[in-house]
């Protein structure tokens, strides 16, 4: 099986700090967000996000939607400069 | 809740369901060969295919699920969006390309590319017949739900049209006619969903005209006699939302408070929406069943913030309890959702309707995008419905219908539409990948049955009128599950029994055949008995009491990826390790 090896490589980083991001999205919903059932930090607003009012469970939802689209263009982009075309 | 048809509901809907079918013989004419039915050819264009991707994967459980599931609990419907979009990132950077090589028509080609075994292929068509069928029942009671508000049709009416719609454009067309019916309707439902946010942010939010009590509670009750609603007979007068309407102006889900007493917003941006919906409360509704059968609706009053946080449905409850296990419910839900995309036999087998992998990749971009744009507006549709006072207490799968009722009769007809196109779509692809691994992967090569190109053709076609009467039966006995509840159980299955066969085939030198049919049947069955045996199938399909089923749950929580993946990456690696490895004279060479 020949692999255009520098696509792989390539899509594996981007495949690694995507994993990277949403493993930091769960855990952080699931041990970083509540005590004794309720909201103390986290995702709730209670951990100012960088847009002032939104949460990170929004600011971080959106930025997993639309982040994963960028890394996808960065992909297609780079991907078709490396010329490997299969 | 008994519903209102609108004649021009009906005819925008029929117009455009019966469109979508004219096309789709249309197309079908053309494709007669084997090749044409699987995988159009291999020619269709990358972009087409992308948006194809997108109409294919935004399945009800996307659209009527989880819009849904936020209107009725918040946030925890946007995890689902959230996770359904990052198991896209597997698919490009890990599965697509490869796939694209190693494969022909189905899934089972790809995985059995190396070794020519008859005992994988069975597996791997017993697999994809399993995981397709497990997708199909939520889709079709997605279709249910669509029907009874517009046509005011009983919900099995609903199934059966959609059974009869799909099999028809399978049975006729295959792939070419699949893949434009799902470019259409991915084109318009992100359109249309587009629409519809537009005019949420500039309705803002309104109070109703008094606010609810705490004592407005509202009954029903199922009775030999008839439905009873808040004890009198149900009629067109007495239904559950009119005693609301009748005395503060609106019916299920509305806001309670907005921020600075202010009793209207007027329009807001997409920021200050969500802005201002955390500073609101909301009036939700808490649903309680009793020993003799009547169901209590509450009003519960809620903060938007504590709306905008995981855990206020009972799938996400483990979230918020300080217990381990509780929690790893969540985790392997979240982590079936990642990695259950890139397993799923429908979306894989559209990477075989495309040229090449260069196409393969482009095309799965051009999905990302779509997809990712639908599931940005999810959140401002479910939040829309949650307060847009026309919610359905009894069926969360009604929201984002309803939701566009509240925009006049037009609109709804047109979401209508657009979403029945939606279960057309998921379902044809589905019903597909079911025929394909039936015809080309059991009769042709596991049962050796001698068939030329239009005889597995005909297998096919004859595999998806089963499958389509199979899912019919199915969706009118699961009517009342939500509908991305029912797809998280298909995401886990597809993760277990495909991943790890899929991946370490990819990139592991070491796996031999032995190891991906040990693989595939221990995910398989492992995360199809514990679904089988979790408290949430006992309290959800066999109806007992919460306490009940927990207490009879076989295991500790109902989430089973987090185990069940490990567990078939675990077989995989043992049983190609105790089995040895031949390797095939066109390998060697391709590995120089």
């Amino acid at each position: 099986m020949s692999q255009p090896a520098r696509a792989n490589r390539l899509g594996l980083v981007l495949f690694t700090l995507y994993c990277i991001a949403y493993a930091a999205f769960v855990l952080i919903a699931a041990f970083g967000t509540f005590e004794d059932g309720k909201a103390t930090g986290g995702l709730a607003r209670e951990t100012p996000s960088f847009l002032g009012g939104l949460s990170w469970g929004i600011v971080g939802g959106f930025g997993l939607i639309i982040g994963a689209f960028i890394l996808a263009l960065l992909y297609a982009a780079f991907a078709r400069h490396d010329g490997v075309e299969a | 809740m008994i519903y209102e048809t609108s004649t021009l509901a009906i005819a925008v809907f029929a117009a455009f369901v019966g469109a979508v079918l004219a096309l789709s013989f249309w197309l079908g004419s053309r494709a007669k060969s084997a090749g044409g039915y699987f995988a159009a050819h291999g020619q269709v264009g990358w972009f087409v295919n992308g948006i194809a991707f997108a109409g294919d994967y935004l399945s009800a459980a996307s659209f009527l699920g989880i819009c849904g599931m936020i209107a009725f609990f918040g946030y925890d419907g946007f995890l689902y969006s959230i996770g359904y979009l990052a198991g896209w990132i597997v698919a490009l950077f890990v599965i697509a390309e490869p796939i694209k090589r190693l494969g022909k028509y189905t899934l089972a080609d790809a995985l059995n590319a190396r070794f020519q075994s008859r005992g994988l292929k069975l597996v791997a068509a017993i697999a994809t017949l399993v995981i397709s069928l497990f997708y199909l029942i939520p889709q079709m009671v997605g279709a249910g739900a669509l029907v009874k508000p517009l046509l005011g049709l009983p919900h099995w009416a609903g199934v059966a049209m959609v059974g009869v719609a799909v099999t028809v454009i399978v049975a006729t067309a295959g792939m070419v006619s699949t893949t434009w019916v799902q470019f259409i309707k991915g084109t318009l439902l992100v359109i249309v969903c587009t629409v519809v946010v537009g005019l949420i942010l500039n309705r803002g939010f309104t109070l109703p005209s008094a606010p609810i009590p705490a004592s407005a509670v509202q009954s029903l009750a199922v009775t030999p006699e008839g439905t009873l609603v808040n004890g009198a007979l149900r009629t067109r007068e007495n239904q559950l939302d009119a005693r609301l309407r009748a005395e503060y102006g609106t019916g299920f889900g509305s806001v309670a408070a907005l921020p600075d007493g202010a009793t209207s917003t007027g329009p807001l941006g997409p920021i200050t929406y969500l802005e201002t919906f955390a500073d609101s409360t909301v009036t939700t509704w808490k649903k309680a069943t009793d020993g003799a059968g009547v169901t209590t609706f509450t009003p519960v009053e809620r903060k938007g913030a504590d709306l905008l946080l995981p855990g206020a449905n009972p799938t996400f409850k483990g979230v918020r309890d300080d217990s381990l296990v509780a929690k790893l419910d969540f985790l392997s839900l979240m982590l079936a959702l990642f990695l259950g995309t890139a397993s799923l036999p429908h979306i894989l087998i559209r990477y075989y309707t495309v040229k090449d992998a260069a196409s393969a990749r482009k095309s799965t971009v051009v999905g990302i995008g779509a997809i990712g744009a639908f599931y940005v507006l999810t959140l401002y549709l479910g939040i829309g419905a949650m307060t847009s006072g026309a919610l359905d207490p009894t069926d969360s799968n009604m929201s984002a219908p309803l939701l566009a009722k509240t925009f006049g009769d037009g609109l709804f007809a047109v979401i209508s539409a657009v979403a029945f196109t939606t279960v057309l779509g998921t379902v044809s692809g589905l019903i597909l990948a079911g025929a394909g691994a039936v015809a080309h992967d059991l009769l042709k090569d596991v049962f050796q049955l001698k068939l030329d190109d239009r005889g597995q053709v005909r297998a096919a076609k004859i595999a998806s009128v089963a499958l389509g009467l199979g899912a019919v039966g199915l969706g009118i006995l699961f009517e009342k599950l939500n509908v991305t509840f029912l797809v998280g159980w298909a995401f886990n299955v597809a993760a277990s029994a495909n991943l790890p066969a899929l991946v370490m085939l990819l990139f592991w030198k070491r796996t031999t055949k032995e190891g991906i049919i040990a693989a595939i049947s221990v995910g398989l069955v492992t995360s199809l008995a514990w679904i089988l045996g979790s408290a949430d199938t006992l309290e959800k399909v066999f109806g007992y009491s919460a306490a009940d089923a927990s207490a009879r749950a076989l295991v500790p929580f109902s989430q089973p990826a987090i185990v069940t993946v490990p567990l078939g990456f675990l077989t995989l690696v043992v049983v190609s390790l105790l089995t040895p490895r031949v390797q095939r004279a066109s390998e060697r060479a391709a590995q120089v």
